[in-house]
């Protein structure tokens, strides 16, 4: 029983008391007691998550004009609509981590146009034809399932409170991808050809999505400390693993080829082998040096200043607000 | 910056149907409570039942700290206060159903 009060614990005790709550599957709530390298770690993870989200629904919202039917249009529009509420959702659970450290909302917004807060490598690359709006809705969105769905049980409380909604919302944009799909599969010729021609360009991106194996691919990983933590229960490779035991026999049996010929099931070890990505390059793309970095990051900045009116009028509305009750 | 004035924080209850509690869903933040409102029913009530939708600010909410939380937890001696501190009770019903037996026989 601790009779001392919290505050007067030394600094190892705080420590110690904190990781039997990790332990005993406690948990944690934005106000109480953290190490710094836990709350720097999510931090670094939500906010990533949470801007992924939004610069993923930017990119698509273009898509809605150009879909080919009304169905499709009503229900990008709806996965964008909840792209963007996954992404309120997370930044509002990092500003309560942050807030300690004197920052704010504004603070993660400049940090994303100075490249400092990396968003996913996915969003950093070309999307030409209604073939890639196919493969990113059913793999790089299945992908991403399979990741939140891992962090379900996160010792973050409020984190993993946001990610239980999101993955119900999720599991209706997995269907979505799945339709579109099928649609080029079963459809004609060019159809075919076009959802092909997307996979190849796709294939190496989603290999990388689950992030480095180890710290040999890419100089550092952030694995370790989300194990030790309870951030996390898999491996990034784990991951990757999933995702292939998922998806490739689904996309044979489409009858699509997939860019490696190194590319098998093995046995013995009961794990799929492919070719090495570069992770050279996908260090480049993440750190905002993609082919598509500064164009999205200019959808953002574009999104921010043409909305500029309505923040506006809600500050007229507010201050005469103010001004009745005073 | 000018925005840490300008938004505030509310938190967003709800009730699915009718006959459940209402339940916190999650933060946002807004200027004022009626755009938080409408922030909380547009943005994340497009596609599940709604019965009924509150929003609270943040700084009209007392909440726990970790250590009332924790002092909370320790308190385990309550079965005074719960039917499982009356579980002897059929038996002494049953003492009772035997004594009259046995005086009626």
């Amino acid at each position: 029983m601790v009779l001392t009060p919290f505050d007067q614990l030394t600094a190892d005790e705080k420590y110690d008391h904190f990781m039997e709550r990790i332990e005993k599957g406690e948990k944690i709530e934005a106000e109480d007691w953290m190490p710094d390298e836990y709350r720097k770690a999510l931090i670094r993870l939500i906010s990533m998550h949470g801007i992924s989200e939004i610069m993923g629904a930017l990119p698509e919202k273009e898509w809605v004009p150009k879909a080919p039917t009304l169905h499709r249009k009503l229900a990008i529009m709806a996965k964008v609509q909840d792209e963007m509420g996954h992404g309120q959702l997370l930044l509002r659970v990092v500003e309560d981590l942050i807030q300690p450290l004197g920052k704010t909302r504004d603070h993660i917004m400049e940090d994303l146009f100075t490249k400092r807060l990396k968003f996913h490598n996915v969003f950093h690359m070309p999307a030409p034809s209604w073939g890639d709006a196919a493969i990113i809705a059913w793999l790089v969105d299945g992908a991403a399932i399979l990741s939140q769905t891992m962090m379900l049980n996160t010792s973050y409380g409020p984190y993993g409170r946001a990610l239980k909604r999101i993955c119900q919302e999720e599991s209706f944009h997995a269907k979505h991808g799945e339709s579109l799909t099928l649609a080029l599969a079963s459809g004609t010729e060019k159809q075919k050809a076009m959802l092909q021609e997307a996979l190849h360009r796709w294939w190496e991106s989603l290999l990388t999505f689950f992030g480095p194996k180890s710290k040999q691919e890419t100089g550092h990983t952030n694995v370790d400390i989300g194990i030790k933590y309870k951030l996390r229960t898999k491996t990034n490779e784990q991951l990757r693993q999933e995702f292939l035991t998922k998806y490739v026999p689904k996309i044979q049996l489409l009858g699509l080829s997939i860019p490696d010929e190194q590319l098998r099931f093995d046995e013995d070890t009961q794990e799929w082998r492919y070719t090495e990505p570069d992770w050279q390059k996908f260090k480049r793309i993440v750190a905002g040096d993609g082919p598509k970095s500064d164009e999205r990051l200019a959808l953002r900045r574009n999104s921010y200043e043409n909305s500029q009116w309505v923040r506006d009028a809600l500050r007229h509305f507010k201050e005469q607000a103010s001004e009745h009750v005073g | 910056m000018a925005s840490e004035q300008f938004y505030e924080a509310f938190e967003v209850f709800s009730r699915k149907r009718d006959g459940l509690p209402l339940e916190h869903r999650f933060s946002l933040t807004a200027p004022n409570k009626e755009m938080a409102y409408i922030m909380a029913k547009e943005n994340f009530f497009r596609r599940e039942a709604v019965k009924e939708l509150w929003v609270v600010s943040r700084k009209d909410i007392r909440k726990m700290s970790q250590e009332e939380r924790e002092a909370f937890q320790l308190m385990d001696n309550k079965a005074y206060r719960e039917t499982r501190g009356y579980v002897d009770l059929p038996k002494k019903w049953k003492e009772f159903n035997h004594d009259t037996k046995v005086k009626e026989g």
